[in-house]
């Protein structure tokens, strides 16, 4: 994030938004807007966000458009104050880092052009994949699904798309 | 700039931290409060399962094992209002059975107080909060006064799920909520939106920033936040008297002196603070009989799903739920397992987030995740299994040897699950499963088994030797250092721990007051 700002100025203004680099710039953008321009990842590597964004959109369709990979790396960055479901489900907030690029180099190492994401998405859920490394693969598997719930249909749109009204009394800022 | 001394120093500012500082300050006391956390306001609650984590505990984290962990992230929250303030408002007394555990059944342990000394409590305190619900429908309810409100409407998806148990022989009566169902005290009326989760910023639910701050605030009472206590520490010329509480706030080590210091810091972290009170020359305030931490509690729960031909709008209502079955409660020796339980029938719910039910279906992915997703949102019922927990003294917070770059030492929580409780955990989820297909569902699942609430780890008892405080929560080798919130309870019941954390510390105001 720019030097400019502390992590608490970052996170006053919204969770969902966040400045992302974009060609050399920090923009505030949301995830999606982030990801439709091609940022530049603070914590994962541009092939670790692919990988990541490749199996949430195989596990709920529209969370690569949605910016899971801009998402998650967001949060990476913000430390303590990550907002990623993983501090409910055991990965603590120091942990999440290491957990999100084990999960993705696991899905680099483990697949290629010709892998079927769903059959891979099936070995995982069977923890059968022998070459896996880390956190069992079927826990994996909740943890990336439950964030790509998240980016898709945690927002008011994504309540939208399944015809449930939002009835904020606050309304999270846009785009969520 | 440096706190003159305070007749008493509050740890946490959650339901019983904020309640003491409201009435000991109307009583006329001077008062502070330390907050780990920040300062909470109506308006940052912001309605969103993801702004929701906001509230929570973060950092520093507790480590946990066992197989029945407590979940202290979900379940812990931050700043003020504590975890109260993203509670879901169901308020429940516990049953006169639940304080005598060890004299009845030859397990856990007994409270040093009956039902009848928190009664008048439960009676002062509902009136106070503002509590809906239907004394005579709730036929398992202990004696006590009516609720100051009629129960909130019930909705579709309610009703659908009543039938499962009306079939099965089951009694469902309105769940007691703090939720308001019409205007209340200058609180307006729940809107049914199901946002408890993220906090309620309207009044609605009854938690600590609309209830007790007002009050302390008005009384005179300070609040400090991001001020982290690390210790208390005992005075050199008398070391049953606890002088003053050390904090860090804005990169510096304060100390505040008290004449009575109360750690309310909810369970895991008011033991963490004692713990790392003690000093090469004593032991830790309240572990002078190797108690202290020990006998953790979590509720094991779990929720039940099920499909319905007919439409539910399972987004209505309170997350809490709407309905309430106790027929097993005080069944605690009923063959099969062993232990009180509870079922909280129609949550209003999110497709998303820890409880949402898209999450509660891994095994639906890729295309067919929508079209399932949006039937779900109209034709879904829920329903969650409350088990009692069992006291067990190998089940506790002690300090990890990970140490914050601050020096403040982190807390590690481990439990196990007693077999008989999830035994008793087993026996009612499958009759559950039954009751929802009684109800017409024609596809069924659950959840997994989660800690829900978390108690213990500085008990109350008559016996020094075997608890850490008295009954007034006084910890037993200090003249002035007091606990107050979950970490006193002796045994868990199967009822969610708010009311009786509030009437206990109502208990504790009372006699502090009248010293």
């Amino acid at each position: 994030m720019p030097a400019s700002l502390n992590r608490r100025q970052l996170l006053s203004r919204s969770t969902a938004a966040g400045f992302f680099m974009v060609a050399g710039q920090w923009l505030w953008l949301t995830p999606q807007e982030a990801q439709a321009r091609a940022f530049e990842p603070q914590i994962l590597s541009p092939d670790q966000c692919n990988a990541l964004s490749s199996l949430g959109d195989a596990f709920v369709p529209g969370a690569a458009a949605g910016g899971i990979a801009a998402y998650i790396d967001l949060q990476l960055q913000a430390g303590d104050d990550s907002l990623l479901i993983g501090k409910y489900l055991g990965v603590d907030t120091s942990a999440q880092t290491g957990f999100y690029r084990a999960a993705a180099d696991n899905v680099i190492a483990l697949t290629d052009e010709s892998t079927s994401l769903q059959t891979f998405i099936a070995d995982m859920a069977a923890d059968s994949l022998s070459n896996w490394a880390g956190p069992p693969a079927s826990y994996v598997l909740f943890v990336l699904r439950a964030d790509a719930l998240d980016v898709v249909y945690g927002t008011p749109e994504g309540f939208d798309t399944l015809g449930i009204p939002y009835m904020a009394h606050i309304k999270p800022e846009k785009p969520w | 700039m440096v706190i003159e001394k305070q007749d008493v120093v509050i740890v946490g500012a959650g339901a019983a931290g904020l309640m003491l500082a409201a009435r000991l300050a109307e009583g006329g006391q001077s008062v502070t409060v330390l907050e780990a956390g920040p300062e909470r306001k109506l308006n940052d609650l912001v309605s969103s399962q993801i702004w929701a984590r906001k509230l929570k505990w973060s950092e520093p984290a507790v480590s946990e094992s066992g197989d029945h962990k407590i979940g202290h992230a979900f379940n812990a929250g931050s700043g003020t209002g504590g975890s109260a303030l993203h509670h879901y408002g169901v308020w429940l007394r516990m049953h006169e059975g639940d304080f005598s555990l060890n004299s009845n059944h030859g397990v856990g342990l007994d409270w040093p107080l009956d039902y009848a000394a928190l009664a008048p409590h439960y009676d002062r305190v509902q009136s106070e909060v503002g509590l809906s619900g239907d004394s005579v429908q709730e036929r398992w309810r202990p004696q006590g006064a009516p609720y100051p409100m009629p129960p909130l409407p019930l909705f579709t998806q309610s009703r659908l799920l009543a039938k499962g148990f009306e079939k099965t022989g089951r009694h469902t009566a309105p769940l007691p909520l703090a939720i308001n169902s019409e205007p209340y005290q200058g609180r307006q009326s729940c809107q049914y939106d199901g946002w408890c989760d993220a906090g309620c910023p309207i009044g609605a639910l009854g938690n600590p920033l609309v209830v007790w701050l007002p009050r302390a605030l008005a009384a005179g009472a300070k609040l400090e936040h991001n001020a982290r206590a690390s210790r208390v520490i005992r005075s050199a010329k008398n070391t049953q008297l606890i002088e003053s509480v050390e904090y860090l706030q804005d990169g510096e080590r304060k100390t505040i002196q008290a004449d009575r210091i109360i750690i309310a810091a909810f369970a895991v972290q008011s033991v963490r603070i004692l713990l790392s009170s003690a000093t090469q020359q004593h032991a830790a305030p309240g572990d002078h009989s190797d108690k202290l931490g020990r006998y953790l509690m979590t509720h094991p729960a779990a929720t039940i799903f099920g499909l319905f031909a007919e439409e539910t709008y399972p987004h209505q209502g309170v997350t809490a739920g709407q309905l309430l079955n106790h027929d097993d409660y005080d069944k605690k020796d009923a063959p099969g397992g062993f232990g009180s339980s509870q079922w909280m029938i129609g949550h209003a719910i999110k497709p998303h987030d820890l409880l949402g039910y898209g999450t509660n279906r891994p095994d639906i992915t890729g295309a067919a995740l929508e079209p399932w997703l949006k039937r779900a949102s109209r034709h879904l019922g829920n329903m969650t299994l409350v088990c009692e927990d069992i006291a067990l003294p190998d089940n506790r917070i002690t300090l990890s040897e990970k140490v914050g770059p601050e020096g403040i030492a982190y807390a590690h929580a481990h439990h196990d699950l007693d077999a008989t409780a999830a035994a008793r955990w087993t026996q009612r989820m499958s009759e559950g499963a039954d009751i929802m297909r009684a109800a017409g569902a024609s596809e069924v699942w659950s959840g997994p088994r989660i800690g829900q609430h978390i108690m213990g780890g500085a008990v109350m008892g008559e016996d020094p030797a075997e608890s850490v405080t008295d009954a007034f929560g006084r910890v037993h080798d200090t003249d002035n250092l007091y606990v107050a919130g979950p970490a006193l309870f002796p045994s868990s019941g199967a009822v969610n721990p708010t009311f009786t954390i509030s009437a206990l510390a109502s208990r504790q105001a009372d006699h502090l007051l009248n010293q």
